[in-house]
């Protein structure tokens, strides 16, 4: 943790940067552009939900929070701040693909993200697209996918935050960024980071979370060059986590684990004749230390690079037709103690259209097919349609084929890896439904997914454990969404939202629920406005969990309600002052058997809008 | 205070809980497991708690995690083994870094040993005041492993012997104790021979020594040999020791690709697993491979008074089962369902 003091200082610097500014500069968002494009223009018969960033700072101490409380993927958390993985729509952890404008950054050893890995705070918009992305994005969107992207613009813009939280548990926290643009540029600074003793009561067993400790830095530069007929644009982040793993009812914490990450990502966008065309090449780079002692120097590490180079050029017929080509290659080299070094290369090709056929009627068709690999190379595909039948109801259908490929510790682990394992592949079909009556909107989404050759360690002969393809699964489900604002005289407003979601995922061979995936999860906020003034009521309901592949354990459902108030001062600078008081009724409740959550607890947040 | 201790009583229930066979409240009678089998359950990977499974000795009464049952709380994490001294079981809980002490006819606490250990894997007692308990250390470290001496009137440790690394079962004879290196995460080809508190000798036998027997005058030492993924795969090998001079006197090998483990022995037969079958061999008169006689991947083996007790793991994330085999007729006459990870069998006779 020696690196703490010098992130503090860090910040300390870019908060001095901007003195001279703007009140109300960040207000009047001009036009911008996402790095990622498609993710747009190719979703349109998809669930595609962007978190606003009143909600993104309202659960800002990880990902993990940000996404529990505003959505309907359910996270196994091992423990406050610990290794969080996520299972959306009953799919598993290697399942969720995160795209980091437009780059899945899952990792090569695992397949997976840890969510309490990455700051919500680093991106200008976090997006859930629900179902297979595999054709567009690629491993492991099978599920759904988080993104994670940047945007620019050449509009006036110098915007400046800092802000800064305390809170329970020797909790400390704070985020500058600044964004400015001057003639043809774009720049956006961005730091970080989040410190936390963790030593939550464990409610009513009188104890106290053990060995938790958490750190997490992260710094990003985001920039963009208007060109003579394009844009030239530099995406990049540091992050750096320092993790103790806490202990548990009944183990005593000792292990610790430290990761670095850095993600970089150059793209030249011209526009030549109908063609659009963007060159991009992006660097990768992944390390872990897990630390069987965490007061030892001993350790297993592993790291990895990735490089990717590719091409696409776009053409937009008669504003009716979209059509999109790329080439992608990436080439993943990685070394690690218990994996040894390896290498793989990937060609992939990728067609994306859309069709327009009337303002009330789109349909999508997507293809892709990967060379090189040394698996069978999978040909992926999906259509969509997305239908307004009145301006009160909009029909959405789509199916896919998706697969998630072996992650370097299924096929090189030591020892039990296994060269010879296949992808994971999956189909699916949703149907959506979106209603809206003025200030009411719902979306209900159905879905089937049905999944073969799914990857699972199993003691082989000798007592060594070998991943095989051998399960097979089926998850159906359903999700709603509800939105609701009324306003109560002139300047309180009243909002509602909420999810809902039912999951049944199912091991076709056992008949039972899949481990860690509850048939019910809810979440619900209240908001209350009245001129700067805030006040939110949150909760959570997660149903319960079987733990067992028998289903013959279980953790408990939960109830969990957070409150929040927010007020900001018209000054110059303009202030704002927050306090978030979690779990309110101080309920004991378990994300992963016999690992306790924290007891209630109290943050408060500062911020300064520049 | 009466409605507190309920509540913490049902908390501690509800964590552990079990959908189907959730244990009943209240202390069982004294003696309620006299006579019958014990399976040590290791858990689940990860937080979990393993338990105990009593199997009444005429197999009318199976109950699960008795330790819960009597004591209202958990054992914890990776139950490894137990083994009795006296009026007592010692239960090792290696991940929790514990030895959970209970009358081995009660089940109920008697006190713990938390102290002294480090990753304790196996424990021994040799009298009414001596037991020893076999620890890996950190599991990264190969040159910190030992054995602790305990105290078993103070159930304090009184001396730690350093030993070679992976440190695992042990057995007795005369005033001698062997202890098998198995070599932990790796592979490790000794016997220690422990007199009171030092290491007397060691003795080289083959790669990853994993099981061990008395008969008569001998040690029998199953060695599971190194496995492939070593990138030096040895061959399994059954080891005898003359345990009158400490000398090894004849090594019996298996194929290079063989590599067994589970050794066991009732009467003159010795028993043995190998790729998903059970071996039958005269200890008077070794040759490997023996006598296919049962089919079965088995996690632990025991031979008892003619009949063969094996537990099945399933998938390892699930309640496994204890099987029971007549060794007359080599037919599978009950099966059990146990907790999660059968890991050890146990006879309170």
């Amino acid at each position: 943790m020696k690196q703490n003091g010098f992130h503090i200082i860090f910040i300390f610097f870019l908060c001095t940067t901007s003195v001279f500014a703007q009140l109300d500069s960040i207000q009047q968002l001009p036009e911008v552009m996402l790095t990622d494009s498609k993710l747009v223009h190719f979703s349109k018969g998809f669930k595609l939900e962007k978190l606003s960033d009143s909600i993104i700072e309202r659960n800002a101490s990880s990902l993990t929070e940000t996404l529990r409380y505003n959505s309907s993927i359910y996270f196994k958390e091992n423990g406050f701040g610990m290794v969080s993985s996520p299972s959306f729509r009953g799919t598993n952890a290697a399942q969720t693909a995160v795209i980091w404008n437009g780059i899945n950054i899952n990792s090569i050893f695992t397949g997976q993200t840890d969510f309490n890995t990455i700051s919500p705070f680093n991106y200008n918009e976090i997006s859930i697209r629900s179902g297979g992305g595999g054709v567009q994005y690629g491993s492991g969107a099978v599920g759904g996918s988080i993104h994670l992207n940047n945007s620019y613009s050449f509009k006036k813009i110098d915007s400046t935050q800092v802000s800064l939280n305390y809170g329970s548990f020797s909790t400390v926290g704070g985020n500058a960024s600044t964004t400015q643009t001057w003639g043809d540029h774009y720049l956006s600074l961005g730091v970080n980071f989040v410190s936390s003793e963790n030593d939550y009561d464990f409610v009513g067993k009188n104890r106290k979370n053990n060995h938790g400790q958490f750190l997490r830095f992260a710094a990003t530069v985001n920039e963009a060059r208007r060109l003579k007929r394009g844009v030239a644009t530099w995406n990049s982040e540091y992050t750096y986590n320092d993790r103790n793993f806490s202990g548990s009812l009944n183990t005593i914490g000792k292990d610790g684990y430290k990761d670095v990450a850095t993600r970089n990502l150059w793209q030249l966008q011209q526009k030549i004749g109908v063609f659009d065309t963007k060159a991009s090449v992006a660097h990768l780079f992944e390390q872990y230390r897990y630390f069987p002692d965490s007061e030892k120097p001993l350790f297993d590490q592993g790291r990895a690079n990735t490089f990717i180079g590719a091409l696409q050029t776009e053409i937009f017929l008669r504003k009716k037709l979209r059509i999109n080509g790329k080439m992608e290659y990436s080439y993943i080299t990685a070394k690690g103690d218990n994996v040894g070094k390896n290498s793989r290369k990937t060609l992939a090709a990728v067609v994306l259209l859309n069709h327009k056929i009337s303002a009330a009627f789109s349909y999508g068709i997507n293809f892709r097919k990967e060379f090189l690999n040394d698996f069978d190379n999978p040909f992926l595909f999906s259509a969509d349609v997305k239908w307004s039948v009145s301006k009160n109801y909009e029909l959405r259908l789509n199916g896919s084929k998706n697969y998630r490929v072996p992650t370097f510790n299924d096929l090189y682990w030591y020892a039990g890896g296994n060269i010879a394992l296949q992808p994971e592949t999956s189909y699916q079909l949703e149907l959506g439904q979106e209603f809206s009556f003025g200030k009411l909107k719902a979306d209900i989404a159905t879905y089937y997914i049905s999944s073969e050759d799914l990857i699972k360690w199993i003691p082989g002969s000798g007592g060594i454990w070998e991943p095989v393809n051998i399960n097979k699964t089926r998850n159906y489900g359903a999700e709603v969404v509800v939105g609701y604002s009324v306003k109560i005289f002139s300047q309180h407003t009243l909002g509602f939202t909420a999810n809902y979601s039912y999951t049944k995922a199912e091991d076709l061979e056992k008949e039972k629920q899949l481990i860690y995936v509850p048939f019910h999860k809810a979440t619900g906020t209240f908001q209350y406005d009245f001129k700067t003034l805030m006040v939110y009521l949150q909760g959570l309901y997660n149903g319960g969990i079987y733990t067992t592949t028998d289903n013959s354990n279980a953790v408990k459902a939960y109830k969990i309600f957070n409150l929040g108030s927010e007020f900001t001062f018209r000054s110059n600078p303009q202030i704002t002052l927050g306090a978030r008081l979690k779990n309110v009724f101080d309920v004991y409740y378990e994300n992963v058997a016999y690992r306790p959550m924290p007891s209630r607890n109290l943050q408060l947040f500062l911020k300064f809008n520049i | 205070m009466k409605k507190l201790l309920f509540l913490t009583f049902a908390t501690v229930l509800f964590i552990s809980c079990s959908n189907d066979d959730d244990p009943q409240p209240g202390p069982n009678p004294p003696e309620a497991y006299e006579k019958g089998i014990f399976v040590t359950n290791e858990g689940p990977f990860g937080a979990g708690t393993g338990n105990v499974t009593f199997i009444s000795e005429d197999f009318t009464d199976v109950q699960q995690h008795i330790f819960l049952t009597v004591n209202g709380k958990d054992l914890g994490n990776i139950v490894q083994s137990m083994n009795f001294q006296d009026e007592n079981a010692y239960i090792v809980v290696n991940n929790s870094q514990k030895i959970e002490i209970v009358n081995r006819y009660s089940f109920e606490s008697v006190d713990s040993i938390k102290t002294g250990i480090n990753n304790p894997r196996y424990f021994l007692g040799t009298d009414n005041n001596k037991g020893y308990v076999t620890n890996w250390g950190d599991p990264n470290d190969n040159t910190d492993d030992f054995v602790s001496v305990v105290d078993l009137r103070s159930n304090a440790v009184s001396a730690t012997i350093p030993v070679s690394f992976g440190p695992e079962k042990m057995v007795s004879n005369g005033n001698k104790i062997y202890v098998a290196h198995q070599g932990g995460f790796g592979q490790n080809n000794l016997i220690s021979v422990i007199s009171g508190n030092t290491v007397e000798s060691t003795i080289n036998v083959g790669d990853v020594p994993n099981s061990m027997v008395v008969s008569g005058n001998s040690l029998f030492v199953l060695c599971g040999g190194n496995p492939s993924y070593t990138g030096n795969e040895t061959a399994g090998s059954l080891v005898k020791i003359d345990l009158s001079n400490g000398q090894v006197s004849n090594t019996y090998n298996l194929a290079i690709t063989q590599h067994p483990t589970g050794l066991t022995i009732d009467g003159a037969n010795l028993y043995y697993n190998l790729d998903g079958k059970v071996y039958k061999v005269n200890s008077a008169s070794v040759s490997l491979p023996g006598a296919e006689i049962i089919n079965g991947f088995f996690y632990a083996l025991e031979a008892h008074n003619g009949k063969l007790y094996a537990t099945d793991a399933g998938d390892f994330a699930s309640n496994g089962s204890l099987k029971i085999f007549d060794l007359s007729t080599n037919q599978q006459i009950q099966e059990f369902q146990t907790g999660i990870i059968p890991g050890g069998i146990y006879f309170n006779d």
